[in-house]
């Protein structure tokens, strides 16, 4: 959570990602007769048999478990598309625009309404493929970062769990780098007056390019 | 004064004192010969041609940094405003980048692997930025392995004694 006393807790933990995807917006067909809901977050419904509505994730999942619909897999989530980008994934060093919470939804997905998404263990392999890529691209970015110059880093098209996994170390590294280099500066302003050299706070390096 | 909360900097200034201590009261006779052993092996920590610079010259990432200090880091950057000299900050920089990827390598490390020899390499800074990554790692294991979403709080489980 973000409140505890542990310096090492990534500011959200796992769960409450989770938590925070299931507000996503998927397709659901239900098997029942409903009348509007209304919530504070939006209106949902009418829902009637077998006519396809949207709703977010946490009330299709609830649903579901309950028998009263069946969810349609999201359009990215098909085998042709998740073949494209892993091949894309594999050949470029940048990351491939994905849903930001790809990883919470097919997880989501995958426990609750394995049936309805077709060829379950393709697609299962396919993401998983994926996340291995990127994850691996995620190392290769960090190490190349040199204490030098780097004070931010950017990356383009990272989801919310890889941006959670890596985010307390990044940001410890970060720390470090900058205090070794800034006592650099220190050393500089003692032994000469030159106040241009402590302004300098090294060229801006993008880890990945737009 | 940002670091004087620090639980970091405070235990690596206690660190410190009995050096500088030393090095205060030799240093008002700078050339005084008298042969403190303790002197000699805080300096040999940061001379400008001592043997841990070459350690790790040779091979950043394995020299054993914990068993010279702790706080390897913390102690260089005070000693490097205190004697002046020029040369150990950017030292210390390249030591952390080299050792910083192996430690990025190993915390990421998906399967658990037990690696406890190198942890006794590594100075306080460095097994944070260790635990930190091997952390939150696990705690994305924990979660892909399912489980239930909700579980009682520790502190419910306690039964009070009724007295």
């Amino acid at each position: 959570m973000a409140g505890t006393s542990d310096p090492h807790a990534s500011a959200f933990s796992a769960a409450e990602l989770e938590f925070l995807a299931e507000d996503e917006m998927i397709e659901i067909v239900p098997n029942l007769r409903m009348d509007a809901l209304n919530f504070i977050s939006g209106d949902f419904g009418p829902f009637r048999p077998q006519i396809p509505t949207q709703a977010p994730l946490w009330l299709a999942v609830a649903l579901k478990k309950r028998g009263k619909c069946t969810i349609r897999a999201p359009e990215w989530m098909s085998v042709d598309k998740l073949t494209q980008v892993l091949e894309a994934e594999r050949d470029s060093d940048k990351f491939q625009p994905l849903p930001f919470h790809y990883v919470e939804i097919s997880r989501l997905l995958f426990d609750h309404a394995q049936g309805d998404i077709p060829d379950t263990y393709m697609v299962r392999s396919l993401i998983e493929d994926i996340k291995d890529v990127r994850f691996h691209k995620i190392g290769k970015g960090l190490e190349s970062i040199s204490g030098g110059g780097t004070f931010a880093l950017k990356l383009k098209n990272l989801s919310a769990m890889e941006a959670n996994i890596v985010r307390p170390f990044v940001t410890r590294a970060l720390e470090t780098f900058y205090k070794l280099s800034s006592s650099d500066m220190i050393q500089e302003t003692d032994n000469a007056p030159n106040r241009q050299q402590t302004a300098n706070r090294g060229p801006r390096r993008q880890l990945k390019d737009r | 004064m940002a670091n004087y909360y620090d639980i970091g900097d405070i235990l690596a200034e206690e660190e410190l004192v009995p050096t500088v201590f030393q090095y205060g009261a030799n240093g008002v006779g700078l050339f005084d010969s008298s042969d403190d052993a303790d002197k000699f092996h805080f300096h040999d920590l940061f001379l400008a041609r001592s043997k841990t610079r070459e350690e790790i010259a040779a091979d950043a990432a394995h020299v054993d940094l914990r068993s010279r200090s702790p706080y390897f880091y913390e102690l260089g950057c005070k000693i490097a405003l205190l004697i002046r000299d020029r040369t150990i900050g950017p030292f210390l920089l390249v030591a952390f980048q080299t050792r910083y990827r192996d430690v990025l390598v190993k915390a990421h490390a998906l399967t658990l692997t037990m690696t406890p020899k190198y942890l006794t390499l590594l100075t306080n800074e460095e097994i944070k930025l260790y635990e930190a990554g091997q952390s939150s790692i696990a705690a994305f294991k924990k979660w892909r392995m399912g489980g239930p979403r909700f579980q009682v709080a520790p502190v419910l489980g306690r039964k009070r004694k009724l007295t």
